[in-house]
């Protein structure tokens, strides 16, 4: 049993404020990833787990323990860092086995873990070889057995994957799956792709600026986000928010932007005028035949073809385009005049503080 | 006619060899004279047209200098006559230079190193100190000279070995932890880290991760420190007298209103001097390299 406790945990820097009074639980065997935008605090957080960071207040708990005094090494945890960072004088099997000598195994028992770890991750073809001639992926495999050996109970993960190239990283991303799934510790993770956290997460910490904004189930922060950030944060390509005004119009509510005038659907009539945003992700925008909800013409300014799916744009007030998704590379030409279809309860509503309105 | 891109590419690298040749001949040349003059007899030593490889060469400067073999010349009278350089004594200003830089240059690498990991790890000194301490080197050492020589006779440090190397490790201090601050820095926090969480103690990390890591930049700091120490002349000539002398001042005394101008013997004695810097730098050239390239760090 392993079981980390953060307790009204504060980290300042001078007069920064980068971890504000944070409280969470975080159970055994749970793979928990923090995400947010860099300087949000999520790595400040898991440095103050480590050990790395002295808390300016607050506790960590790990198993009912104060950690808050013992040094990283005595903490159970193993690391893995963006860098690797692999001892670039040590050849593989010395790296893997750096944590078992220090924690004075047996020498004969030492090589057994190393190459029953190294079995694991699949790297036994590399351990005469020095860190300098293994690539970026290989590197990364060769950290997680180092961590992997001295069996903690907890993995920290720090942007493991993010000096990878993108399909190295989903082949990785996998694995960190398979692991986690074989031993069922806890694995702690951050990282700043919001892809890495929808697929690997049991539990995603979405912070800004050294707050817990939102955590749930990956689908619950997509399906359910509670900010204007979240839905912003999550979803490839991103969520579509128009900025513009809610007015009355009738019985019930429009919200209006000059290349946008939608009705809302009902359950928004009681929505107070006034500026807010409508947002709406890329896949739930209907385009031609209805499936009820408000509709509008518009002319489509670019298609982009990827295959399985098409992306279709259309111009807005702001920068940024106005995007839906279509399966297939069905036949939509770029300028000609579809049907934008806004189904009623894929409409997110914000207010003029980016808080959902529901 | 126009170039290909090879022709040019081939044009460039010739002209960059040959600048590299020009620069090296300038380089090169006065240590070529140095030992072409050693080994020229003393009717070569002002020769006009200058002779540049002698047609009879001699170890007689050898000799004299190194081996204290008794040199003869004629007098007035045009008899042969001997006559000793009894002031001269290479073999001891050899083992006083030695002595001396060898040991200031440990100690200033030493406190350096360990000094320039408090800065890059703890922010033991400031910006501003570092810079301080720098500027510690643009004194001009003669104005330390006055205020030093009063104090260590005070002090009983005036010629004598603890006084040179006292002074020549606060002196090259500055540049032994700005260089090895330079490695250290190049050595990422995180592989600490690594070596942290994998239950190494502070003394363990930096005994198996951060040593091996900057031993080729302190090997570089070193062999620079020893430079400077071994060819030091200012304040090794006016805080000596008679008792410890070392090998540059030993050299100033091959040329004088006393001496006369004696070049071939000062030049077998720069030969010694030169010498086993480039020992010393053929045996650390490995870590040199290394060192200089700070290549080691893959990022």
């Amino acid at each position: 049993m392993s079981r980390i406790e953060l307790v009204d945990l504060r980290k300042e820097y001078g007069n920064v404020v980068a971890v504000k009074a944070m409280d969470l639980t975080i159970e055994d065997g749970e793979f928990i990833v923090f995400v947010g935008p860099s300087g949000c605090g999520k790595t400040t957080t898991l440095r103050m787990i480590a050990g790395f960071e002295d808390p300016t207040n607050g506790e960590i708990r790990i198993d009912g323990t104060v950690v808050n005094e013992k040094e990283p090494g005595d903490r159970d945890l193993g690391m893995v860092f963006q860098s690797h960072a692999l001892f670039p004088h040590k050849n593989v099997a010395d790296n893997i086995a750096f944590g078992l000598r220090m924690k004075k195994v047996p020498q004969d028992e030492q090589a057994a873990r190393v190459k029953e770890v190294s079995e694991l991750v699949r790297i036994t073809h590399l351990l005469g070889k020095m860190p300098a001639q293994c690539s970026g992926g290989e590197s990364q495999r060769i950290a997680l057995a180092r961590t992997l050996v001295t069996e903690p109970s907890n993995f920290l993960l720090d942007e493991p994957l993010s000096s990878l190239d993108a399909k190295l990283r989903r082949e990785l991303r996998a694995e960190c799956d398979r692991l986690h799934d074989e031993l069922q510790k806890t694995f702690i993770y951050v990282t700043h792709d919001q892809e890495e956290a929808m697929t690997l997460a049991d539990r995603i910490i979405v912070m800004n600026q050294g707050e817990i904004v939102q955590q749930g189930t990956p689908m619950e922060i997509y399906s359910d986000p509670v900010s204007y950030f979240v839905a912003d944060f999550f979803g490839n390509p991103a969520m579509n928010l128009i900025d513009g005004e809610f007015a009355k119009s009738g019985d019930g509510m429009e919200f209006k932007s000059g290349h946008f005038d939608i009705p809302l659907p009902i359950k928004f009539s009681a929505v107070t005028p006034g500026s807010g945003t409508l947002g709406i992700r890329p896949e739930n925008v209907g385009i031609g035949a209805s499936s009820g909800g408000a509709t509008i013409e518009r002319e489509v300014e670019l298609v982009e073809p990827l295959g399985k799916d098409t992306l279709l744009y259309f111009e807005t007030e702001e920068a940024r385009p106005f995007v839906a998704v279509i399966e297939g590379t069905e036949e939509v030409k770029r300028h000609a005049n579809v049907t934008i279809n806004f189904p009623d309860d894929a409409i997110f509503l914000f207010d003029g503080n980016g808080d959902r309105i529901r | 006619m126009a170039m290909t891109k090879t022709q040019r590419r081939n044009a460039f690298s010739a002209f960059r060899y040959l600048m590299l040749t020009f620069w090296l001949l300038i380089v090169a040349f006065p240590i070529f004279w140095m030992v072409s003059t050693s080994f020229k007899p003393d009717s070569e030593w002002f020769a006009w047209p200058p002779v540049y490889i002698s047609e009879n060469a001699t170890l007689q400067n050898y000799l004299v200098v190194w081996a204290d073999v008794s040199e003869y010349a004629t007098n007035e009278k045009g008899e042969l006559q001997t006559y000793t350089q009894s002031l001269q004594r290479p073999w001891e200003a050899l083992g006083n230079s030695a002595i001396i830089s060898v040991i200031a240059t440990t100690l200033s690498v030493l406190f350096g190193s360990v000094l320039a990991y408090g800065v890059s790890r703890y922010q033991i000194l400031s910006e501003g100190r570092m810079f301080q301490l720098l500027m510690l080197r643009m004194v001009p050492p003669i104005v330390l000279v006055a205020p030093i020589s009063i104090w260590y006779s005070s002090l009983g440090l005036l010629d004598t070995i603890l006084g040179l190397v006292m002074l020549y490790f606060l002196t090259t201090l500055p540049y032994a932890v700005w260089m090895s601050k330079s490695f250290i820095d190049e050595v990422p926090r995180e592989m600490e880290q690594a070596a942290e969480i994998l239950g190494a103690s502070r003394a363990r990390t930096i005994w198996e991760v951060v040593l091996p890591l900057v031993r080729s930049g302190l090997v570089a700091t070193f062999l620079f420190i020893l430079i400077l120490t071994w060819s030091e002349y200012l304040l090794a000539l006016l805080l000596s007298k008679t008792a410890v002398v070392t090998l540059p001042v030993e050299l100033s005394k091959y040329q004088g209103s006393t001496e006369g101008r004696v070049y071939g013997r000062q030049a077998a004695l720069s030969v010694g001097i030169t010498l086993p810097l480039i020992v010393v730098g053929m045996i650390i050239r490995k870590h040199l390299a290394r060192g200089f390239s700070f290549g080691m760090v893959r990022r």
